[in-house]
């Protein structure tokens, strides 16, 4: 084996490191939810009681619910509609296309917190002031909130992947006298599918994960779980949170591992599963 | 034919958009221009005036603003520190082999609840906590860690919240710098830090502009890991704009910080693109890098994708 120079020595104990510091809390909070004590910051001793009391409090089983039921419902709001823009931006260039991408650009680096206190006037405007019942509902609310982003995060994958494979195969169909919405269903639909995929998972944990827009649209009656933990940490974080986010997490893990499954099959590479998963 | 069907395409996602994104923050633009009309009103238009702005930029909520600035820009340089070195680790040096899983690791923090790692942090940083006894134990502190509610505490949670968007755009384009293009600069003399140096870091540049723009924009708005880790002290804009809306119902002052907060950014991103290419024009001049036809493309491509 060759020999290993210092500095590569010093960059993998560099990495590891960083991989530690990267999964200290989340150990933390794996290790807080055995906790059986009143409260997540002091030890008492171990055990599963937090697991338990799961069962017995409806607000927080409540709180995931309207968190799950958002994020399904954004999830294919998103992917609808940013599916649907993608595919437009990459078979249907114009000068249009400048126009949408400097929107979606705007979109994505406007702060969160700028969004909420824009959204909450609005939807008291529109719900009050116009009288429009809709968007005085606690979960459509949420929806609207949580798929701003994620739209813009859908529309660039999907034209990312389309940009990269050219119009052929459905100018090919084309010749082959299949009608535009054949074409569009089984040639253009298949081959953004990883995207799709991809985006649909990203949008339903971006929106399980946001806190700060729902924290402001939210109405009483439909608090979402990131929200319920914010209201926890002026009360008092009790273990039963730590608990909940450890079922959270490994469900995502087992979301995460399904799209890497999935993108494998269609035999992207790790880079390209970074790529597409890191928004792009 | 084609160009209709696809504005028809786009339709949706530009209605959704322009419904529930450009008309509610025009509204806040157009609030930021009034005033509080008293205690129980929220905002008035029937004068417009930048009085509000006036009022965002006096000495107390100023240097908020300068904290902000401080935290994002100190924040950013700490995560490209941090991350640049993982990055290229991961590419590079790390077996092929297990990248994949390297990759999906970086990505675990990223996918997990954003204010759940944030208390972690407030568990581990607690006066109370075990790193403060393990600390006082070894004898580096003499007293309770006293980091949490400070700007350090702050600074270190954003730099954690943030660390994987950094780390994945530099992967990308790490990843992207062909071997055989290091072999050769090595086969023609060049050591390990000029190699870097002069052809892999300056083939990776667009990843190193995705990632600081990836950290940079949403720490600047960020308002959850100062409000759990920052106490009083760590005060960001984002609690300020937050506070304006929710607790002291001012919503035009509010809505002058919001579209300062934005005018800031961006005014930031722009200086600093700016400083970067006049300090770099002499070594750019210096050290061209030209290449075959395919390769500059392919090391282009990441940041028009992740960029965009």
């Amino acid at each position: 084996m060759k020999q290993r120079s210092w500095s590569d020595v010093v960059l993998s104990v560099w990495g590891v490191l960083v991989f530690v510091f990267l999964f200290a809390p989340i150990l933390v909070i794996i290790v807080s939810s055995f906790n059986v004590g009143r409260l997540l910051v002091s030890w008492q001793s171990f055990g599963f009681d937090s697991f338990l009391a799961l069962f017995e409090k409806p607000a927080i089983r409540d709180a995931v619910w309207i968190s799950v039921q958002t994020g399904f419902i954004a999830a294919i709001v998103a992917t609808l509609l940013g599916t649907l823009a993608g595919i437009a931006m990459a078979r249907h260039p114009g000068k249009w296309v400048w126009w949408f991408l400097g929107l979606l650009l705007l979109v994505s680096v406007t702060p969160e917190i700028v969004d909420a206190v824009a959204l909450l006037p609005w939807m008291v405007f529109l719900g009050q002031d116009l009288g429009i019942g809709l968007f005085n509902d606690g979960i459509i609310r949420l929806v609207i909130g949580h798929s701003l982003f994620s739209v813009a995060v859908v529309s660039y994958l999907v034209r990312a992947r389309l940009v990269g494979q050219e119009g052929q195969l459905e100018e090919a169909s084309a010749d082959l006298y299949a009608k535009p919405p054949a074409t569009f269903r089984r040639v253009t639909l298949p081959l953004a599918m990883p995207a799709v995929l991809a985006g649909f998972l990203l949008s339903f944990t971006l929106s399980l994960d946001n806190t700060v827009i729902a924290a402001f649209v939210q109405v009483s009656g439909t608090t979402p779980w990131p929200v319920y933990v914010l209201s926890a940490l002026r009360s008092g974080l009790r273990p039963e949170i730590a608990a909940v986010s450890t079922i959270m997490l490994v469900l995502t893990l087992l979301a995460l591992g399904l799209v890497a499954y999935v993108l494998r099959r269609a035999g992207d590479s790790a880079a390209d599963i970074a790529r597409t998963m890191g928004g792009g | 034919m084609r160009k209709s069907a696809g504005v028809a395409l786009a339709f949706p996602a530009w209605v959704w958009l322009l419904v529930f994104f450009v008309a509610p923050v025009g509204m806040v633009i157009w609030f930021s221009f009034g005033y509080k009309p008293g205690i129980f009103g929220t905002h008035a238009n029937d004068v417009l005036s930048f009085d509000r702005y006036a009022e965002a930029m006096s000495p107390t909520f100023f240097a908020t603003f300068q904290n902000t600035l401080w935290v994002g820009i100190a924040g950013t340089v700490i995560c490209l520190l941090v991350g640049l070195p993982v990055a290229y680790w991961m590419a590079v040096k790390a077996p092929p082999s297990r990248r994949g899983l390297l990759v999906a690791l970086v990505m675990v923090p990223f996918w997990t609840n954003f204010l759940v790692r944030t208390i972690g942090w407030q568990v581990i940083l607690a006066p109370e906590g075990w790193l403060s006894g393990a600390l006082q134990a070894v004898g580096l502190i003499d007293g309770p860690l006293e980091l949490l509610y400070t700007r350090g505490a702050v600074l270190l949670g954003v730099v954690y919240n943030y660390l994987p968007l950094m780390i994945l755009p530099l992967f990308v384009a790490f990843d992207r710098v062909s071997g055989p293009l290091r072999e050769a600069s090595k086969d023609l003399g060049a050591g390990r830090w000029t190699t870097f140096f002069r052809v892999t870091l300056p083939l990776a540049r667009p990843g190193v502009v995705a990632g600081v723009l990836l950290v940079f924009i949403p720490l600047m708005g960020d308002y959850i890991t100062a409000t759990v880790l920052g106490g009083a002290k760590g005060n960001m804009v984002g609690q300020l704009v937050a506070s304006q809306f929710q607790t002291a119902q001012n919503w035009a002052l509010g809505s002058a910080m919001a579209v300062l907060l934005i005018i800031v950014i961006m005014a930031t991103v722009a200086v600093g693109a700016g400083l970067v290419w006049l300090v770099t024009l002499p070594f750019r001049s210096r050290n061209r890098l030209v290449l075959g036809e395919p390769e500059p493309s392919a090391a282009s491509k990441p940041v028009e994708e992740v960029a965009a």
